[in-house]
């Protein structure tokens, strides 16, 4: 894993190396090189097995981050490739014509997190939300409850009691405020 | 067709022992990964329905909801977690915020059911297969919290800059220290049942966090016209019970009380608080005592526009608070403040009366539409064991209340106190700062019959006494004061094995072989305080209710069977301040609803 990263690290500007587990490894690399590190890595390290492509929302640093996740199946390895881009403009260079199946996790990205992948195939397409009006719902804005709670009704039988409400109705029902 | 080709499906044939990859039995043999986040799982006894995880959940999948079986009662609300599967998204929020760890997930995923209300049920109650599936997601401990379990320090004068002098020795929060105190609040609420006034804990801190000083202040006089006092000195019952505390350090609700009323200024209490302009009706009531629960009623009855007057037998108001509590817990300018503010409603002290004596309860009875009575626990107990008649014996409740009126007290070289209650170690370290200023040194031993762990005073009173260089000596039952040609030469005890019965009832059990023998000039008594009601004549007294310990009856508005006399504080409930402040407020209430005819002793 050292070699590998030693390797990396005089052909591309990675920074925040963190080694997770002896056979796990993270690097983190500008937006413009990451697609020519990752291609380096598929075919010529031997990284040909394409895991995973994530995301997470910094919102206070105004930063969304990408994770493509790679695996060598020689090595027995996986490299974690993260990636920071701007949360207002969030667009990436698409990397389907390495693996096909990227365009998949591309368009999941598009509809969950808004980051566009702009030439990924079906990349406008509805993922799994159809009919969605809201904003993407993984950015750390997006309300949760508000959007249960205007969107669907609790069930026949649902009712709650606030703790100290309950309490007072048990223990000291007649005292007034 | 190459040769290749033909032989290729035959190379499979070199797997067939090997062991399969696949699972063998798949709609029974699959289970989920060992941190996988499955079904809940609630340890039942440890749940307080502190209700943390309903709040935290961002899909409302939780709601809280009663058990029989479970009680509500102080610390723990009888309510429980109930799961909505239809909206569980499975996050494990309501595992990480949970205040007891007694929420966790099972790695169990797969239950089939053909009734869809089976997919809501309460956890741990209803009994699942998977209630004892050790796998599945808790907390991580150690690795991050949702609020800080430490609480933030609150700075003390150190024992070598107050062991001799009674200038205040808690520091107070500064703004970013209370808001970041503050700001470890879940909002549970559970606190506010057990604090005998119910106050609005939750709201005010979370004012605090939002630095908004003056609705905090507002929700205080809601329900503690005394919040200066109570935020130096309140017995703070609250903190025991709050929940953050199961896994860290409870709040410091106290300080946080201290923290609000700090920041307000006496000269903007009317307009915060909105009373400056009081519609006054022409009715009046006389109060007997300015402690704690005759302030809190006058506070309250003159709010409802009300003149009160409150007779007071010393030369300051304060009750307890300025003769028994030392000033360096409570300073003197803090108690004004509280009880200055109250005066500027109208009312009116008069002091150096003594009901009994300068005016009786039936002329109390005559001018005034209604009496309330919190005339306190002034009176010293002895141990009554022999020698107890010297004249270098004292009663703690008495040599306060001289410090506090800035007499002199006597004081020896060698002194032991009896007794392990606060006010033991209040005349205690009074006792040690005296001392230290007069004699160089410290040389006062506080004895009590309950050992170390069951004393009742404050944890840190001790901790505190014992840095203020007192000497604090637990568990031994006092035999007899030695006295040698009329000169008191100190304290024989007897070892303590256990202080109460089965039952609970006081009946102390003794090691009649182990004795020691405390060398002492002076003894002090602090064994507890009993009321002086001699102010209530004869004719009076006939209409109330005593019960078998001598303790008025009242009923749930502190009214007597004598329907114009209302008792609180001290002789009904406690003993402490905040108890005094409830029956107070509780007793302004009463008195409001008697006097508009809507009250009677016995409700028919």
């Amino acid at each position: 894993m050292d070699k590998i990263i030693k390797d990396l690290t005089s052909r591309f500007k990675v920074t925040d190396y963190i080694q997770q587990r002896p056979n796990m490894a993270y690097v983190t690399v500008q937006k413009e090189l990451a697609i020519s590190l990752i291609t380096h890595m598929r075919d010529i390290e031997g990284f040909t097995h394409f895991v995973l492509l994530t995301a997470v929302d910094w919102i206070e640093d105004n930063l969304f981050q990408l994770t493509y996740i790679l695996n060598s199946p020689d090595k027995k390895v996986d490299l974690g490739i993260r990636v920071m881009i701007d949360r207002e403009n969030p667009t990436m260079d698409s990397a389907h014509h390495l693996w096909q199946q990227v365009a998949t996790y591309q368009r999941e990205l598009k509809e969950m997190f808004g980051i566009d992948f702009p030439g990924s195939p079906r990349v406008d397409e509805s993922f799994i939300l159809e009919g969605w009006d809201d904003i993407p719902p993984y950015r750390r804005d997006f309300d949760t409850l508000k959007y249960a709670e205007e969107t669907y009704f609790p069930r026949d039988g649902r009712g709650s009691n606030d703790p100290a409400e309950y309490m007072k109705k048990k223990l000291y029902p007649d005292e007034e405020k | 067709m190459s040769l290749k080709d033909l032989l290729t499906p035959f190379t499979a044939w070199k797997n067939v022992f090997e062991d399969s990859y696949v699972v063998k039995d798949p709609f029974n043999d699959r289970p989920g990964a060992d941190r996988y986040r499955g079904f809940h799982k609630n340890d039942i006894s440890e749940c307080i329905g502190c209700g943390t995880c309903e709040e935290i959940c961002e899909n409302k999948a939780i709601d809280l909801v009663p058990v029989e079986g479970i009680d509500t009662k102080d610390g723990d609300s009888g309510l429980r977690p109930r799961v909505d599967y239809g909206r569980c998204c499975w996050c494990a929020l309501c595992v990480d915020v949970c205040t007891t760890n007694s929420l966790s997930l099972s790695n169990e995923y797969t239950w089939v059911s053909e009734d869809p209300e089976d997919f809501r049920f309460i956890p741990g109650v209803d009994k699942k297969p998977w209630d004892d599936n050790e796998k599945g997601w808790k907390k991580p401990e150690g690795e991050y919290n949702f609020y800080e379990p430490e609480r933030v320090h609150m700075e003390h004068l150190e024992p070598e800059a107050r062991d001799n002098s009674f200038i205040e020795m808690v520091k107070g929060f500064s703004k970013e220290q209370a808001q970041k105190e503050a700001d470890r609040c879940v909002e549970c609420g559970i606190c506010v049942a057990t604090c005998p006034a119910h106050m609005g804990i939750p709201e005010y801190i979370k004012a605090v966090r939002q630095d908004d000083i003056e609705q905090g202040f507002k929700i205080l006089y809601e329900t503690n016209p005394l919040p200066e006092i109570c935020g130096r000195i309140c017995t703070h019952k609250c903190e025991t019970v709050c929940s953050v505390g199961h896994n860290g350090d409870p709040l410091s609700i106290r300080w946080l009380k201290r923290y609000i009323a700090d920041q307000v200024d006496s000269e903007d209490y009317k307009k915060v608080l909105g009373t400056e302009n009081i519609e006054k009706n022409d009715r009046k009531v006389a109060i007997i005592g300015a402690g704690p629960a005759g302030l809190s009623a006058a506070h309250y009855l003159a709010l409802a526009g009300y003149n009160c007057t409150i007779f007071e037998k010393l030369p300051e108001a304060g009750g307890m608070m300025r003769y028994g509590i030392p000033e360096y817990r409570l300073p003197y300018d803090q108690l004004d403040k509280d009880i200055n503010y109250i005066k500027s409603l109208g009312v009116e002290i008069k002091y150096n009366t003594s009901v009994g004596k300068d005016i009786l309860l039936n002329d109390l009875k005559r001018e005034y539409d209604a009496v309330f009575a919190g005339t306190g626990l002034h009176l010293g107990r002895s141990t009554r064991i022999p020698g107890t008649d010297h004249e270098q014996v004292y009663m703690a409740a008495d040599l306060l209340r001289e410090i506090s009126l800035g007499n002199e007290i006597p004081l020896a070289e060698k002194i032991v106190v009896i007794g392990g209650g606060n006010v033991a170690m209040d005349i205690t370290r009074s006792i040690a700062r005296l001392q230290n200023k007069k004699y160089g040194k410290v040389d006062v031993t506080a004895t009590s019959l309950e050992s170390e762990d069951i004393m009742p005073a404050d944890r840190e009173e001790v901790v505190e006494a014992r840095e203020e260089k007192a000497i604090v000596d637990p568990g031994w039952g006092p035999e007899k004061i030695e006295i040698e040609e009329g000169k008191l030469k100190g304290l024989h005890v007897k070892k303590c094995l256990s202080v109460f019965d089965e039952a609970g009832r006081f009946s102390p059990t003794f090691d009649e072989e182990n004795h020691k023998f405390f060398p002492a000039d002076m003894i002090v008594e602090s064994i507890g305080q009993g009321a002086d009601l001699s102010y209530i004549s004869d004719d009076i007294r006939d209409n109330i209710e005593f019960n078998e310990r001598g303790r008025m009856v009242v009923n749930e508005y502190f009214q007597s069977k004598a329907e114009w006399l209302f008792v609180g504080g001290d002789i009904i409930q406690g003993p402490d301040v905040i108890h005094g402040i409830a029956n107070g407020h509780q007793a302004a209430r009463g008195i409001d609803k008697y006097l508009n005819g809507d009250l009677k002793y016995k409700s028919e």
